[in-house]
């Protein structure tokens, strides 16, 4: 079975219908020369052609403008863009008999993803990294990956020309004051995670601390849930561990963990301030 | 199109491979009293099947094992369930709940997937560990809605998924078959006449291998770290990748159920769907 010159459409159309906000396609290839080893296309899939990448389910504007903080540190949205990669991976097996294999959003080991999704995102034309570290994409800005590895000669996208970061504010910020609102509200030299340097409207030096960032994303998650559970045994008196167990801090760790809440960073900081991040449509 | 065709058709819409239906009163031969369809909704007159795809070919294909050991299903078969369910109360007035099948106590689920599939005339029990075979399509995952709609049954198969012709000439030829010889450990049985005659799998075996990381290791995990006495050691065991991998497998982050597939990875009941381009 050969592919239809319609399937690249086809499978665009279809995952915009599945709750995709974008949807691109990298050449297999094109991650030779940026992902280590083992962490390619033809390494997961023998034989892999193309990868399809779908982008959305991002807090939504509403999300951003509540002021509770704690709407955005639970409410999850992030799973919701899983789904479109699965199914894209059954479609394409069914409807075009080519080997298909959704990435595993989780890791292979320690904190090393199967393939990396920003970088497909980038290599698929959808998005291009920002000085806060997550891919933007130009029309819709901050965004949640999945992605699809198949031996199916998809038509690939061009990579992105123009990228979404710096943000015209920002660029007239750094020439102002020399930081950016995403650096400013998180600097790597005062506690946070980012710093970076901007010339001529162009990031030329980012720094991204992600362990420290990670220990304050994932708040509430696997790891909040690790730290107090040694903390727990390592603390002699029960009154304290009784505490330590039915504390805010715990419990929150596990509605985070578990189905009842699927939210899985609770620190959105430079994105909540990024200008590129929330997209262009209005809202009233 | 008639009710039953209107029922399917919902739950394919929604993501189902198939969709079968079982009469209540086909439960009463093998099921004990308080497992059955009616003892769990009253007034019960159907149960109907969805079975959902498991790994794609491309992911039976990676060489990475762990990629099938964390991949999540899309689990489409309970989606199918349920919008059937919305389905037959909605517009055809009945009474539907999802069929519960998660164990309530050991590894006893309150309402049986396997046997539902079988009744329904989508799959029969195989070899390996008794998985249900679709004829087609080979492994798929079950799940089941029970209504108080009568419909139309679906007979049960009359030839079995399995043994497939392959299997019962190569039992023939040396006495074993594919899943037979790839886990020995596991599954034992005999062919006779290309029909199973006899089949054994050690359950808490399997168990143990199909779900390494899941809520069982956690609670290996977790009891092996509140007997250690040494702060140091306890940390190596929060932190490590086992434990790590156990909380990431219960979470919603990584929804695998299974880590093992080497019976049916060798199985060539639905193959041809396995190979692609």
């Amino acid at each position: 079975m050969t592919l239809p010159p319609t399937a690249t459409a086809a499978l665009k159309s279809i995952a915009l219908k599945s709750g995709a906000t974008v949807c691109g396609v990298a050449d297999a290839t094109a991650f030779d020369a940026y992902a280590p080893e083992k962490h390619r296309p033809g390494d997961l899939l023998p034989g892999a052609r193309s990868v399809v990448v779908v982008g959305g389910a991002q807090p939504r504007e509403g999300d951003w403008a509540a002021t509770s903080p704690w709407v955005l540190q639970t409410m999850g949205t992030t799973e919701r863009i899983q789904g479109v990669g699965r199914r894209l991976a059954q479609y394409i097996e069914h409807e075009f008999g080519y080997y298909a294999l959704y990435v595993p959003p989780g890791t292979a080991s320690g904190d090393t993803p199967f393939l990396s999704l920003m970088l497909a995102a980038q290599l698929a034309g959808l998005g291009s990294k920002s000085l806060a570290g997550p891919v933007l994409n130009r029309e819709h800005g901050f965004m949640y990956w999945s992605a699809v590895i198949t031996t199916a000669p998809f038509d690939a996208d061009q990579v992105e020309a123009a990228a979404a970061c710096p943000a015209p504010p920002c660029r007239e910020m750094w020439e102002r004051e020399g930081t950016t609102p995403c650096l400013k509200v998180c600097p790597a030299a005062d506690g946070g995670c980012l710093s970076g340097k901007l010339e001529s409207g162009r990031a030329v030096r980012t720094f991204y601390d992600a362990a420290r960032c990670n220990t304050r994303v994932h708040t509430h998650w696997i790891g909040g849930f690790q730290k107090v559970l040694e903390e727990t045994l390592n603390e002699p008196d029960r009154d304290k561990r009784k505490m330590l167990l039915y504390g805010d801090f715990f419990t929150r760790s596990l509605w985070a963990i578990t189905y009842s809440s699927t939210n899985i960073a609770q620190c959105f900081e430079c994105m909540r301030v990024c200008p590129a991040a929330h997209g262009l449509k209005e809202m009233k | 199109m008639t009710r039953e065709e209107q029922v399917k058709a919902v739950g394919l819409k929604a993501g189902a491979r198939v969709v079968g239906i079982a009469a209540v009163d086909a439960f009463r031969e093998k099921v004990p009293e308080g497992y059955r369809p009616e003892d769990i909704l009253p007034g019960a007159r159907s149960v109907v099947v969805a079975g959902g795809d498991g790994p794609t070919a491309g992911a039976w294909r990676c060489p990475d094992h762990r990629v099938m050991e964390i991949t999540g299903y899309d689990l489409r078969e309970n989606v199918a369930v349920h919008a059937m369910c919305d389905f037959i109360e909605g517009a055809l007035a009945h009474h539907a709940i999802q069929a519960p099948s998660l164990p309530v106590h050991g590894h006893e689920p309150p309402m049986s997937m396997m046997h539902a599939a079988e009744l329904a005339g989508l799959g029969t029990r195989s070899l390996a560990a008794h998985i249900i075979l679709n004829p087609e399509y080979g492994l798929l995952y079950y799940a089941a809605l029970i209504t108080t709609l009568p419909l139309e049954p679906d007979p049960p198969l009359a030839e079995p998924a399995c043994p497939h012709p392959g299997c019962a000439a190569m039992y023939k030829r040396i006495g074993t078959t594919p899943c037979l010889r790839v886990c020995p450990a596991c599954l034992a049985g005999t062919v006779q006449d290309g029909r199973i005659q006899e089949s054994t799998y050690d359950r808490e075996k399997c168990h143990s291998r199909a779900q390494t990381y899941g809520i069982g290791s956690f609670q290996k995990g977790l009891l092996q770290i509140v007997n250690e006495d040494d702060p140091g050691r306890r940390r190596t065991m929060i932190y490590g990748d086992f434990f790590t991998k156990s909380l990431q497998s219960v979470g919603f982050f990584r929804d695998s159920i299974a880590q093992c597939f080497e019976c049916m990875r060798v199985c060539p009941v639905g193959r041809k769907y396995r190979k692609l381009q």
